[in-house]
């Protein structure tokens, strides 16, 4: 695991109050972690502050996986 | 002994958290209401307030707890004691046939005020997604029924000060039409913000300290947070399963004055009518009653009012007839206050005493009510009235018996 892929899924155990190992890369947002569009927008401006990235419309959905989320967030820190 | 049962009592308020505490700290007869901590009240001209401290959410998560405002915070701790009270499990129950009837005045203001706040500063990004369902009166409701999976018969009841009698009393009707088996009634309030503090200031009714109801030299109540949650069942199911029963609910209603936007009528008749459709809908005679745990909002016409209409309804025996604002103590808890008025009423019941109207000390004679000043009474106390009123003139009671 990259350090990126480390501090994306460490930001993803702090927001969700879960362990990160506890953490599935295939886990899906909305029917694994129970996110829902509230939670999601919310987990969305917080990914944005804190890596300092903008994440358009439909590039991070509850229909993605972790995995999916954290391609997508390592992509744009390049 | 009929009525539905009250079998599990549920309280988060300034004297304690959980029956036992909130009980043990009552008798000791304090003031529990102090100087506002959670903000700068300075400059406001009431800057006391009943408060919860040390508030254990232990079984609920950060995750969870970042989405809702305190007054659903404080539901949930409040249900989860009553049900545990109740020995029920509800994941053993019909999720239909369990309602949530609570009611509450300002909704979650903290939560609004603060997102108002970051919306002004830091622009729409800065503000929680949450807030929109954070802020609203029936957001408690929701919570508690999202937390234990409840999906019966269930409402909001937003009728000022008086919500939570109100909602408990919608309760009763609910289970007696057999809409429910069980219903989680009460009401919560989180009143002490700066906006909500404010609001309540400005409308003239908030004392600058103590709350001293029925005294000639009141002004106003103090604010105080909290919440009370009773679980209600009908009768003969608590006595088939073998339920503690704290005691019954035996009648209720509720009246409006038609008269003001804030004041009651000074003649206090439509709370009159409320008191005597109360005692018909129990079956009791003006001279049943023990005990009456009085609003005393401590605001110069509402006690005024209030004791006219008890004098109105109960003659003579009004002399003699105790009336106390255990309030006194804590604080005008709003939405909540009549749902915890219940919950130290049935505490009273059980222990036979009656808690007093403290802080009194000067007579008032258009107050001339036994307000059982300053100290607890011994006194068995087998039926009893709760009066509850809201600004515009809602007047709610209703009418509790032993078990």
């Amino acid at each position: 695991m990259s350090d990126k892929e480390g501090k994306i899924r460490g930001f993803f155990a702090q927001f969700l109050d879960m362990e990160a190992g506890d953490i599935d890369s295939g886990a899906n947002l909305r029917d694994d972690l129970e996110m829902d569009s509230t939670e999601t927008l919310e987990f969305i401006v917080a990914l944005e502050k804190e890596f300092s990235i903008k994440i358009s419309d439909g590039e991070v959905t509850n229909r993605h996986s972790v995995f999916d989320v954290v391609k997508t967030v390592e992509g744009k820190l390049g | 002994m009929n009525g539905i049962a009250v079998t599990g009592l549920g309280i988060v308020a300034p004297p304690g958290i959980g029956k036992e505490d909130f009980w043990k700290n009552l008798r000791e007869v304090k003031d529990f209401t102090s100087p506002i901590t959670s903000f700068d009240a300075s400059a406001y001209p009431s800057q006391v307030a009943g408060q919860v401290r040390k508030l254990e959410t232990g079984h609920l998560s950060r995750r969870i707890l970042k989405k809702m405002d305190k007054f659903s915070v404080m539901a949930l701790v409040a249900t989860e004691q009553s049900l545990n009270d109740a020995g029920i499990d509800l994941a053993r129950e019909d999720p239909y046939r369990v309602g949530v009837l609570l009611g509450n005045t300002l909704g979650g203001w903290l939560y609004a005020e603060t997102e108002l706040r970051d919306l002004y500063q830091e622009g729409r990004d800065g503000v929680s997604p949450y807030n929109a369902s954070a802020w609203f009166a029936a957001a408690p409701q929701g919570q508690v029924s999202i937390h234990y999976g409840i999906k019966g018969y269930s409402k909001t009841v937003v009728a000022d000060r008086s919500g939570s009698l109100m909602a408990i009393g919608y309760a009763v009707r609910v289970i007696r039409n057999k809409k429910v088996a069980i219903a989680l009634a009460g009401g919560t309030e989180a009143p002490v913000t700066p906006y909500a503090l404010l609001c309540c200031s400005t409308e003239g009714s908030l004392s600058r300290g103590p709350y001293r109801p029925f005294d000639r030299e009141r002004d106003g109540f103090v604010i105080g947070e909290g919440a009370a949650i009773v679980t209600l069942e009908d009768m003969e199911s608590a006595r088939s399963r073998g339920a503690r029963i704290y005691g019954a609910i035996t009648g209720f209603w509720s009246s409006c004055d038609g008269s003001h936007r804030i004041m009651p009528d000074p003649n206090g008749m439509g709370l009159a009518k409320a008191i005597k459709k109360t005692l018909d809908s129990a079956g009791y005679r003006p001279n049943d009653i023990d005990y009456i745990c009085a609003d005393g909002a401590a605001t110069w016409i509402g006690d005024l009012s209030e004791t006219r209409a008890i004098r109105e309804v109960f003659g003579d025996y009004a002399r003699e007839l105790p009336v106390s604002a255990p309030k006194s103590m804590y604080g005008h808890l709003l939405g909540a206050s009549g749902a915890v008025d219940l919950v130290s009423t049935l505490l009273s019941m059980q222990e036979g005493v009656i808690l007093p109207t403290i802080n009194y000390r000067t007579e008032d004679p258009e107050c001339n009510l036994d307000c059982v000043p300053n100290e607890v009474r011994v006194k068995q106390v087998k039926r009893a009235l709760i009066i509850s009123r809201g600004r515009g003139g809602i007047n709610t009671v209703l009418a509790v018996e032993r078990s």
